[in-house]
């Protein structure tokens, strides 16, 4: 029987990878503050990019999290508090969402009555789409989030200090509406805040494809976490080769879900050949060509090709490998959604877009570490965390 | 005492066990004393068993992997060829080669073409159908796909001689040992 | 032979069969429904449903001599009940393949209790299903066009058209199940075979359990393959309603064209056919006593399912009205507005009632094991998954672009009694299924009672440590 007591499962007082992030944040933040004054425009789309970027990941965390409740999972509650701690970014994340109200004019061409007045389109849908109403969605669907955050980590917390049965029926109870507020706020912020970008264009599956994305991105993180500590000595004997099998699965299985819901939407959109549609893809095909490629091959076909072995699943370098890799093609996904927007051209200013994400990355970072260092690794209190480290994958 | 070599006839010493963790030890016992050709059988498949009868695990993945490559590339070509290059029909002002529209076809032959090779590789390499087993002459083993855990081990084993077999099976825990031939 | 005395592997969670059963107890259970003589009730049903099968054959049998005129088709809506009842026949099919393959993989362990019928539910539905769009081309003799065969024109199929898609698409998915059902069955045939009394049903059994041995030799490629059949099925289910929707997804026509529409079928299809499996699963537990087997704990988790499928159904229900509304497109708001307020409101406020509101029941724990109540609950959301085809196809053809062609859809006789025949067909079969066939998973339930719960302690522990080797 292994030994969970709180004190059990943290990580040393050495903080440097927390300082090291901070610093690097505060490096891009500077990059960003030079972006703004030398390409205004530019700057904006690079922090939108950035920013859906890790929120994206913050918020699959949070869907990670509700699921683990909901399907009473126990073969993740060991990485539970993983998931737990990257759905809390959100909280950080929502204070950063502040420059991009400070961006509308920049980044929605919605948001100009002049343009608004000459465009029949744009007027009818004007109710919708107009920057009071942008920000009071906003403030909502981030509202929603921080509620399901926080109440399911209080909770988790709470168990840390003592199980209670009841703790377990809370985070249930949250996690079930807690699911479909969620569907409804992830996609509305993506129609909001990225399909809205081309006021113009509409596609049912956005949220949808925003939503695989998000999913895959948190799960390539979390399982890029638990490997760096593992390499430091952590959670060697809890998070084990059959976990690692676990999340390949899921990856690949994300993966695969993602490349669905990408074909879906293109297919239907290329076949129909409806020119107010169309013109999303071909802007993308004409100016973006090898970065369509770089999305078809490595955001599908490589991850796919690669984590469909058994081998692969269980080969911690391959793992990492992955993982790492994914989470760049999330970035360039995110990119080759939003910056067509902007300029015709990709890879236009791209220090302006490196420096968005190390600046939002590094805090991002600096505060996931902080709530790491601070809480227990795993929830220790948790009935079912010696049958979770005891998994047997197949 | 018969030493089996090459013969028509085969033998076939079975032995019953009580339950999945026996059978596991016994299998480990059988394993140990150098027998290659034995089998457990069980009215479910037990975890653990590969490893217990120190048999590899199945490669039947492999040969569903190749005729999946095999399917995928000629339901693509099938299409290309048949859409671009035989008859050339203009339909919906698309090109000839429309791979898009290629993919759901393309899909479901790879599938099915993996379905079959999954189908009728595992039967094949279970050697299967088959109805004529020595096996098949023990009342007694009617009961494994009951509730009923046996060893058998073949006489073409190299090692197999009857009453060391048989003694072997009953030091493991063996009932009600039966002689098979067919 | 003495079995050991039960031990549960997780003391905290409920026993996915429940009853303390033995592995005897099991075999003597699921063999006995087919051993034992024929109930009377099994006669009066299935002469219920032949009846009504035969019906169906009558009517084809006057449709291929008249034409599909007999139907109430008039363009502009030149799809009507066929095409709806092809869809909704693919959605029930698909529950089955998601509790065979999706929740294996998954680990969902409950499944086998259920998941033998509801693969076979998946087979019958899928051959409901696909009569109709054979029967729908107008001379079905001609049928055979959509084989890429050599011909007399030498032309081939056209494959860029999304129905000849589909042609591969069910055509695959259905022997795909029937060889994933039949790799199943094949152990417990070996079991019906080796406790049949009498020469013929031996032999018969017999021939069909290929000569099972039930060795591990055979377990670890029987294993593997079920394994990789359940794989590959994964990824087809999702395929098979998502090339069915491109039926629709493809074209131009507002209602029909929405990029949504490939998850929306899939996450539909569960929904409904998992409202079927509800349905037969109550029936056939109560009708041959499985409460052991299907249990309320099961009941619960398939409610769960429906719940969370419904409200998939729902969220792509209000997505697909924002975007209406947002697209600024005239023809796609008048459509969606047109469905909620037009001639078949009607039909889309039943698909309404039953597809959003029916299932929010499930919320409620009291009624997730309310039989009574989920019996009728599932009924209603199949009522309502066959009206959301409905509403999706007749209503998009019926006012499409040009006013002066709109037609309103009034279905005849035929359209009516081919509907009900379908379900003579699919209950038939599904009867035959459950007189002469194990119906529960006996070698899978077995592999999941406490006491097949093998603990591993030999060198295969350490091996299992390192992940080299795997059991």
């Amino acid at each position: 029987m292994m030994d969970f007591r709180e004190n059990t499962f943290r990580l040393s007082s050495d903080r440097n990878f927390g300082k090291a992030a901070l610093m690097v944040g505060f490096v891009g933040l500077a990059g960003c503050i030079a972006g703004f004054a030398i390409d205004r425009d530019h700057f904006f789309f690079s922090y939108l990019t950035a920013y859906a970027f890790w929120l994206t990941i913050g918020l699959g965390g949070l869907f990670f999290t509700m699921l683990h409740h909901l399907t009473n999972a126990t073969w993740s509650v060991v990485l539970r508090r993983f998931s737990e701690n990257v759905m809390m970014v959100l909280l950080f994340l929502a204070i950063l969402f502040i420059p991009i109200i400070a961006g509308i004019g920049n980044l929605y061409h919605w948001s100009h009555h002049e343009i608004v007045a000459g465009d029949p389109v744009l007027k009818e849908k004007s109710l919708y789409l107009n920057t009071g109403f942008f920000i009071i969605r906003a403030v909502i669907y981030v509202g929603i989030w921080l509620f399901l955050a926080r109440g399911l980590y209080k909770t988790s917390l709470a168990q840390d200090k003592g199980y209670a049965e009841s703790q377990t029926e809370r985070m249930k109870k949250l996690s079930a509406p807690g699911m479909l507020l969620f569907a409804f706020t992830v996609t509305f912020a993506a129609f909001d805040w990225l399909m809205s970008l081309d006021a113009h264009w509409y596609s049912t599956a956005f949220g949808v494809y925003i939503f695989s994305g998000s999913l895959l991105s948190a799960l390539a993180f979390i399982t890029l976490v638990t490997i760096l500590l593992r390499q430091k000595g952590y959670l060697a004997d809890l998070i084990t080769l059959e976990h690692y099998h676990d999340l390949g699965k899921l990856l690949f299985a994300f993966t695969v879900f993602w490349g669905y819901i990408a074909f879906a939407q293109y297919f239907l959109i290329w076949y129909a050949n409806i020119p107010e549609e169309t013109i999303w893809y071909r802007v993308r095909w004409l100016g973006y060509r090898p970065l369509t490629l770089l999305i078809v091959f490595g955001h599908f076909v490589i991850p796919f090709v690669v984590l469909i072995s058994r081998g692969a699943k269980r080969n911690l370098t391959v793992m990492k490998i992955m993982a790492v890799w994914l989470l760049f093609m999330h970035w360039v996904d995110l990119y080759w959604v939003v910056m067509p927007s902007h300029s015709d051209r990709p890879l236009v200013g791209l220090w302006i877009d490196i420096a968005a994400m190390l600046g939002i990355g590094g805090l991002t970072l600096w505060f996931f570490w902080r709530r790491m260092a601070s809480q227990p690794l795993v929830p220790v209190n948790d009935p079912r965390l010696t049958a979770s480290a005891q998994l047997i994958s197949d | 005492m018969r030493m089996a070599k090459k013969e028509t006839k085969m033998q076939v010493i079975l032995a019953q066990f009580d339950g999945a963790e026996a059978l596991l030890d016994a299998a480990r016992g059988v394993r140990d004393a150098g027998y290659r050709k034995f089998d457990c059988h069980s009215p479910y498949p037990i975890h653990g068993m590969n490893s217990a009868m120190g048999v590899t695990r199945s490669y039947l993945g492999f040969i569903v992997g190749t005729v999946a490559a095999i399917g995928l590339l000629g339901a693509f070509y099938m299409q290309y060829w048949m859409s671009a290059v035989d008859y050339k029909v203009i339909i919906s002002g698309k090109p000839f080669n429309s791979f898009q529209a290629f993919l759901p076809v393309v899909f479901a032959l790879t599938v099915l073409l993996s379905a079959f090779a999954a189908f009728i590789g595992s039967m094949m390499l279970n050697r299967l159908p088959r109805h004529n087993h020595p096996l098949f002459s023990s009342a007694n083993f009617e009961r494994v796909t009951d509730d009923g855990f046996f060893i058998s081990v073949e006489s073409g084993d190299p090692k197999y001689e009857l009453k060391k077999t048989r003694e072997l099976l009953q030091s493991l825990g063996g009932v009600n040992v039966e002689v098979l031939e067919t | 032979m003495n079995i050991k005395a039960p031990d549960a592997p997780n003391k905290s969670e409920q026993p996915l069969i429940a009853g303390n059963l033995t592995f005897h107890d099991v075999t003597e259970k699921i063999s006995g429904v087919v051993e034992s003589g024929t109930p009377r009730l099994w006669y009066a049903l299935i002469s219920i449903t032949g009846l009504l099968s035969l019906m169906f054959f009558i009517m084809l049998g006057h449709l291929f001599f008249t034409g599909i005129g007999i139907w109430g088709l008039q363009i502009p809506v030149g799809w009507g009940f066929d095409i709806t009842n092809f869809v909704f026949w693919v959605g029930i099919g698909h529950a089955g393949t998601l509790i065979s393959a999706i929740l294996f993989l998954l680990r969902q362990r409950w499944r086998t209790s259920i998941n033998r019928f509801a693969e076979a539910m998946t087979i019958f539905a899928v051959i409901c299903a696909g009569i109709f769009p054979a029967i729908h081309v107008g001379r079905p003799w001609l049928l055979f066009y959509v084989f890429p065969v050599p011909n007399q024109m030498s032309i081939w199929p056209n494959f860029r058209s999304p129905l000849l898609w589909d042609f591969f698409a069910v055509g695959t998915y259905f022997t795909c199940s029937l060889l994933f059902w039949y790799l199943g069955m094949v152990p417990d045939l070996a079991t019906i075979r080796n406790r049949a009394k009498n020469r013929i049903k031996k032999i018969i059994y017999g021939i069909f359990a290929l000569g099972w041995r039930g060795g591990n030799r055979q377990w670890r490629h029987y294993e593997l393959a079920y394994l990789l059949l359940a794989g590959i099925s994964t990824p087809l289910v999702l395929s098979v309603h998502s090339v069915v929707s491109t039926d629709f997804s493809v074209s131009i026509l507002p209602g029909w064209h929405s990029t949504i529409f490939p998850p929306y079928f899939v996450a539909g299809a569960i929904f409904s056919g998992f409202a079927m499996v509800l349905t037969l699963a109550i029936i056939a537990r109560k009708v041959f006593k499985l409460d052991n087997y299907i249990t309320l704990n099961h009941l619960d988790k398939m409610n769960k399912i429906i719940l969370v499928t419904g409200l998939m159904v729902s969220y792509s229900y209000v997505v697909e009205f924002f975007m209406a509304w947002y697209s600024g497109n005239l023809y796609e708001r008048f459509t969606f507005w047109s469905r909620a307020t037009g001639p078949y409101a009607w039909a889309f406020w039943i698909m309404f009632f039953c597809n959003v509101v029916v299932p929010q029941i499930f919320w409620s724990k009291r009624f997730r094991a309310h039989i009574a109540v989920m019996f009728v609950a599932s009924i209603l959301i199949n009522v309502g998954m066959w009206f959301e085809r409905y509403v999706i196809i007749v209503s998009s053809l019926s006012q499409d672009f040009l006013p002066s062609s709109w037609q309103y859809f009034k279905p005849t006789i035929y359209d009516i009694g081919m509907l009900i025949g379908s379900f003579g067909i699919f209950l038939t079969l599904f009867l035959l299924f459950v007189r002469f066939l194990p119906m529960v998973a006996m070698s899978e339930v077995k592999a999941v009672l406490p006491q097949a719960n093998v603990h591993h302690q030999g060198p295969e522990a350490i091996e299992l440590e390192t992940g080299n080797v795997r059991g």
